[in-house]
C-alpha cells in the first residue's frame, strides 16, 4: 500500500487537489438538489393535471394544499408535530439504507419504542429530566435489540430482510395491541387506551411555553435535531460511518478491504431501530401522552420517502421531513376546503418516489460526464 | 380447550380455511413466480387493491361481473408491468418502486372511489358483481367432504388448479426452466442466451395476473364491495407464504392454507374469549423460523456441493 501513495515531491499539489474535490462535491450537491426540486415540481404538476382531468378546480385545491399549513397557527403546530416524527423516522431509515439494506422494520421498532418508554413513564416514578431521558433511553435499547434480529438474520444467514422485517412488524403490532388491550387498559374502561404518562415524563408543549396555540407540537423537535447532528456525525465522522458507506457502495470490496461487513450490517439495522424507537417515544410521551391503538398507522413508510428525498443525507432530512409533512397536513386541509380527497397527496408521493429512484441512472450519467470533462 | 378442538375438526372450519386462504394463496403464487425469476415483488398488496377496486367499479357500472374480473386483472397486470418497466428499463430500485406502487394503489383507489360516489370508507352503496359459487355434482352429496370441497367460490377452485399449473410451468416447461435459471444466476443464464429482461417482464406480468385474481376474490367473492385498504396486509402475508413454502408451488399453497387456518382460528377463538392477537401471531413467527431454517439448509447444501466437488476432483486425480 505504501508505494502506491503519491509522492508529495513529484509535483503533487495537495491544495489544488483539495479544491478540485470540493468543487466536484459542490457540483454533485447542486445536481442532486436540482434533480430533487424538479422531481417535486413534476410530481405536483402531475397531481395538478389529475385534478384537472377529474373535473375538480385544481387552483382552489392547490391553494389549500400549498398555503394551508401556514394559514392558521394551530395548523402550523400540526405540521411541525408531524414533521418531528417524520424527521426521526427518516433518520432511522437512512442508516440501513446507506448500507443498502432494505430494512422495513421501523414500524415495529416505533411500536416497541412507544410501548417500552410509556410503560416506564407511567409506572416508574423518576425525578424531572430523568423522567424523560430514562424512558426514551429504554425505548431506544428495545428498538436496538429488535433491530438486531433482522440484522443478524441478514448478515449471518443471508435471510431476506424485507420479509423478516415485515414479519417482525406484524408480530410486534399484534403484541402491542394485546398488551395495550389486556394489560394496560384499566378494567372496565370504555375505550382501549393506557393511563396518561406521569407529568414529568410528558414532553413539554410549545403551546404552553410560548402561549401560542401550536397544538401538540412539543420539545420532541429538539431531540429530532440532536439526532440529526448525531446521525450526521456517526455517518460522516466515525469509522463505523465510513464502513457503512463503504458497504453501501460496494459490499464485496468493503469485505476485501478488511471490514467486518457482517457486524456492520447487523449494527446498521440495530442503530436504525434505536432511532425509530425515539419516534415512538415522541408519539407516546409528546403527542398523545399515553398509548392508543395503532399509534403509527404506516408512518414508517412515510419515513422512507423522507430519507429517499434526502438521498439518505442526514443534514437534508430535516428539510425533506418538513416538506413532506407540509404536503401531508396540506392534504388534510385541502380535503376539508376543496372536497378533494387528501389521497391525492399519496399519489404525488408515489410519483416522487418513482421519479427519484428512476433518476439514479440520470445521476450516474451526469457524474460520468463530469468526470470525463475533468 | 375441548371446544376449540371441536371447532378445528369441523367441516365448516376446513371450508372456512379454504375461503380465507384464497386471497393469500393466489397472490402468493404470483409472488412465487416473480421470486423464482429473481425479482421480489412486494407490490402484491397494491396490485390486489387495484384489481379489487377496478373489479367492483367496472362490474357496478357495466352490470357484468366478468367484465369486472377482466378489467381488474388487466389493470393489475399493467401496473405490474409498469413496475417491471421502471426496474428493468429505468433502472429504478425494485423495492422502492414497489413501495411507491403500493402507496399509489392505496391512495389512488380511495381517491377514485371518493370521486365517484363521495364515500371514502367503501363502495357499499354500489351494487357490484360477484364471482359464482359452484356446487360440484356428486361430490356435494358426500358427507364431510361435500361441504368442504363443494359450494366454494370459482376463484377458490382457480387457486387449487393454478397451484398445479404453476408447478407444471416452473418445472416442466422450457420457459419455466429459463425463468428459474434467471432467478438462480442471471449472468449464467445470459451467457447461454436466455433473455433475462424478457423473463423478468414475464414473471412480473404473471405475478400481476395472480395478484389481480386475489384482489378480485376479495371484493367480488369473499365480500361484494370494495373498502379502503381492504387487502389488510394480505399481499405481504402472501410474500411470507412464498418463503414459508420454501419457494415451491405446493409448499406455497400449504403455507398459504396455514396462514388462512390461523386467521380462521383467530376468528373462531375470538368467540371463545381467547385473544385473537396471540393466534394471529403464530404464522408470522413460523415464517421467521422458516426463513432461518431455509437459510441454514441452503448453506448446508452449498457446503455439501463443495465437498462433493472436492471429492470428485480428488478421485479424478
Amino acid at each position: 500500500m505504501q508505494t502506491t501513495l503519491p509522492n508529495p515531491a513529484s509535483g503533487y499539489d495537495r491544495a489544488a487537489e483539495l479544491q478540485r474535490v470540493r468543487r466536484e462535491r459542490l457540483q454533485t450537491a447542486l445536481i442532486d438538489l436540482s434533480v430533487t426540486l424538479i422531481t417535486i415540481l413534476v410530481a405536483l404538476l402531475i397531481g395538478f393535471l389529475v385534478l384537472l382531468i377529474v373535473g375538480k378546480n385544481p387552483v382552489v385545491a392547490f391553494q389549500a394544499l400549498l398555503t394551508g399549513p401556514l394559514s392558521r397557527i394551530n395548523r402550523t403546530g400540526r405540521w411541525l408535530e408531524d414533521a418531528t416524527t417524520l424527521i426521526i423516522l427518516g433518520l432511522s431509515v437512512a442508516i440501513p439504507f446507506k448500507a443498502r439494506q432494505f430494512s422495513l422494520g421501523a414500524e415495529g421498532q416505533l411500536y416497541v419504542g412507544a410501548l417500552v418508554s410509556t410503560v416506564i413513564a407511567i409506572y416508574v416514578p423518576l425525578p424531572p429530566v430523568l423522567a424523560i431521558l430514562v424512558p426514551i433511553a429504554c425505548g431506544m435499547a428495545a428498538g436496538f435489540l429488535l433491530g438486531l434480529i433482522p440484522g443478524a438474520m441478514k448478515a449471518y444467514l443471508n435471510a431476506n430482510e424485507i420479509v423478516s422485517t415485515l414479519m417482525i412488524n406484524a408480530i410486534i403490532i399484534r403484541a402491542y395491541d394485546y398488551i395495550l388491550t389486556y394489560i394496560l387498559t384499566a378494567p372496565g374502561s370504555q375505550t382501549v387506551t393506557s393511563a396518561d404518562v406521569q407529568v414529568f415524563s410528558q414532553l413539554a408543549r410549545w403551546s404552553d411555553m410560548l402561549n401560542l396555540s401550536l397544538g401538540r407540537f412539543n420539545i420532541g423537535i429538539v431531540f429530532a435535531l440532536l439526532l440529526v447532528a448525531g446521525v450526521w456525525l456517526l455517518l460522516s465522522r466515525t469509522p463505523f460511518g465510513y464502513e457503512v458507506r463503504m458497504i453501501g457502495s460496494n459490499e464485496k470490496f468493503a469485505r476485501y478491504g478488511g471490514i467486518d461487513t457482517k457486524k456492520v450490517i447487523m449494527l446498521s439495522f440495530a442503530i436504525g431501530g434505536a432511532i425509530a424507537a425515539v419516534a415512538g417515544s415522541h408519539l407516546a410521551l409528546g403527542v398523545h401522552r399515553r398509548l392508543i391503538p395503532g399509534i403509527s398507522f404506516g408512518l414508517a413508510f412515510e419515513g422512507i420517502v423522507v430519507a429517499l428525498l434526502a438521498r439518505n443525507n442526514p443534514l437534508l432530512i430535516p428539510i425533506t421531513g418538513l416538506f413532506y409533512s407540509y404536503l401531508r397536513v396540506g392534504g388534510e386541509i385541502m380535503e376539508t376546503q376543496a372536497s378533494v380527497g387528501s389521497e391525492i397527496v399519496q399519489v404525488i408521493q408515489a410519483v416522487i418516489i418513482l421519479l427519484i429512484t428512476a433518476q439514479v441512472l440520470a445521476d450516474w450519467i451526469k457524474r460520468r460526464r463530469a468526470r470525463r470533462v475533468a | 380447550m375441548e371446544e376449540a378442538f371441536r371447532v378445528i375438526f369441523s367441516a365448516a372450519f376446513v371450508a372456512a380455511v379454504l375461503r380465507v386462504s384464497t386471497p393469500i394463496v393466489l397472490p402468493a403464487l404470483g409472488g412465487l413466480i416473480a421470486e423464482r425469476a429473481g425479482v421480489t415483488n412486494i407490490a402484491l398488496e397494491g396490485l390486489m387493491l387495484i384489481a379489487a377496486c377496478t373489479g367492483v367499479l367496472v362490474s357496478a357500472y357495466t352490470k357484468n361481473a366478468w367484465l369486472g374480473l377482466i378489467a381488474g386483472v388487466l389493470l393489475a397486470t399493467l401496473f405490474s408491468l409498469l413496475l417491471a418497466f421502471f426496474y428493468l428499463q429505468l433502472k429504478a430500485d425494485l423495492i422502492l418502486a414497489a413501495i411507491a406502487l403500493n402507496i399509489l394503489a392505496s391512495g389512488g383507489t380511495i381517491f377514485i372511489v371518493y370521486l365517484l360516489i363521495n364515500d371514502k370508507g367503501s363502495t357499499a352503496s354500489l351494487v357490484s358483481g360477484q364471482m359464482p359459487f359452484i356446487d360440484i355434482p356428486i361430490i356435494k352429496d358426500i358427507p364431510i367432504l361435500g361441504p368442504i370441497l363443494s359450494g366454494q367460490n370459482l376463484l377458490t377452485y382457480v387457486m387449487l388448479i393454478a397451484t398445479g399449473l404453476v408447478s407444471v410451468f416452473l418445472y416442466h416447461t422450457r420457459t419455466g426452466t429459463h425463468l428459474r435459471a434467471v432467478g438462480e444466476n442471471p449472468d449464467a443464464a445470459r451467457s447461454v442466451g436466455i433473455n433475462v429482461k424478457l423473463q423478468q417482464y414475464l414473471a412480473l406480468g404473471l405475478s400481476g395476473i395472480f395478484a389481480g385474481l386475489g384482489g378480485i376474490y376479495l371484493s367480488m367473492g369473499y365480500v361484494k364491495f370494495f373498502a379502503r385498504d381492504m387487502t389488510a396486509g394480505r399481499g405481504f402475508i402472501a410474500l411470507a407464504a412464498v418463503y414459508l413454502g420454501a419457494k415451491q408451488p405446493v409448499g406455497t399453497l400449504i403455507a398459504g392454507l396455514a396462514f388462512g387456518a390461523a386467521d380462521a382460528l383467530s376468528i373462531q377463538l375470538g368467540n371463545l374469549q381467547v385473544p385473537t392477537q396471540i393466534v394471529q401471531m403464530i404464522p408470522y413467527i413460523a415464517t421467521l423460523v422458516a426463513l432461518v431454517v431455509y437459510a441454514l439448509v441452503q448453506r448446508q447444501r452449498a457446503v455439501n456441493r463443495q465437498r462433493k466437488f472436492r471429492q470428485q476432483q480428488a478421485a479424478s486425480v
